[in-house]
C-alpha cells in the first residue's frame, strides 16, 4: 500500500460522519453536510488519482469541485427561497 | 524512508487531519451557521498542502498544475457558497437576511451624518436574543 492510497482509506473514512450528517439530521445541516461532503471528495479523488497513477482523472475532481460550488448554491438558494 | 518520503508523508497526514477536524467540528456544533467555520479546514489548509503534495511526488508536471487548478478553484468558490448559505440559514431563521431592530445592534444607516456617509455601519454588537 502506497502513501496516497493510505490517505486516501483516511478520507474515505471521513465521508461516513458527512453521510451521517446529510442523512440524520435538520435540513439546514444537511446543507452544511453535503458542502464539507463536496471538499472531502474533492481532495479523496485527487488522491485516488495519484494513488493509482492514472492522471486523466484528476479532471474529474476539477468537474466535482464545480459541481459541488453549482449544486450547494441551488440547495442554499432553494432554502432561502422556500423555509 | 527517504526524507522525500517522509515530506510527503507528513503532508498527506497534514490533508487527511484537516479534513477529519473539519468534519468533527461539524458534528460537534449544534448550531448550523457555526458548524459552516469548519468548512475552511479542508477548502484552505487542505487544498494547499495537497498542492504541496503532489508537488513533492510529481514535480513540476501536469497534474501538479491540475491540481493548483482544482486547489484554486476550491480557495475561491469556498467562501462564496459559505456566504451564500449562511444568508440562506440567517433568511430562513428571521425571514430577511439583514440586521433586524432585535437583533441586538446598534445599526446607523447610510447618509444621516452627511453626505459623504454612504454606507450602514453597525456600531456595537451585543448579545442576541433567541
Amino acid at each position: 500500500m502506497n502513501l496516497w492510497l493510505a490517505a486516501s482509506v483516511g478520507l474515505s473514512l471521513a465521508l461516513f460522519p458527512c453521510a451521517f450528517i446529510c442523512l440524520s439530521t435538520s435540513p439546514e445541516r444537511r446543507l452544511v453536510g453535503i458542502q464539507m461532503t463536496g471538499l472531502v471528495l474533492t481532495i479523496l479523488l485527487v488522491a485516488i488519482t495519484l494513488a493509482c497513477g492514472y492522471l486523466p482523472f484528476l479532471d474529474a475532481a476539477g468537474a466535482l469541485a464545480l459541481c459541488a460550488y453549482g449544486g450547494g448554491l441551488f440547495y442554499a438558494r432553494s432554502m432561502e427561497k422556500n423555509p | 524512508m527517504t526524507p522525500h518520503e517522509f515530506l510527503e508523508a507528513t503532508l498527506l497526514a497534514g490533508i487527511v487531519a484537516s479534513c477529519w477536524i473539519g468534519v468533527i467540528g461539524m458534528i460537534r456544533m449544534r448550531v448550523p451557521m457555526q458548524a459552516l467555520d469548519y468548512l475552511s479546514l479542508p477548502a484552505c489548509s487542505g487544498s494547499i498542502l495537497l498542492v504541496a503534495a503532489v508537488f513533492v511526488h510529481t514535480g513540476s508536471s501536469s497534474a501538479a498544475w491540475k491540481t493548483v487548478v482544482i486547489c484554486l478553484l476550491l480557495l475561491a468558490i469556498n467562501p462564496i457558497v459559505t456566504h451564500a448559505t449562511a444568508r440562506a440559514l440567517r433568511s430562513r431563521e428571521s425571514g430577511y437576511w439583514k440586521l433586524l431592530p432585535d437583533d441586538g445592534a446598534e445599526f446607523i444607516p447610510a447618509g444621516i451624518r452627511g453626505p459623504n456617509d454612504r454606507y450602514d455601519q453597525i456600531v456595537t454588537a451585543g448579545p442576541r436574543k433567541v
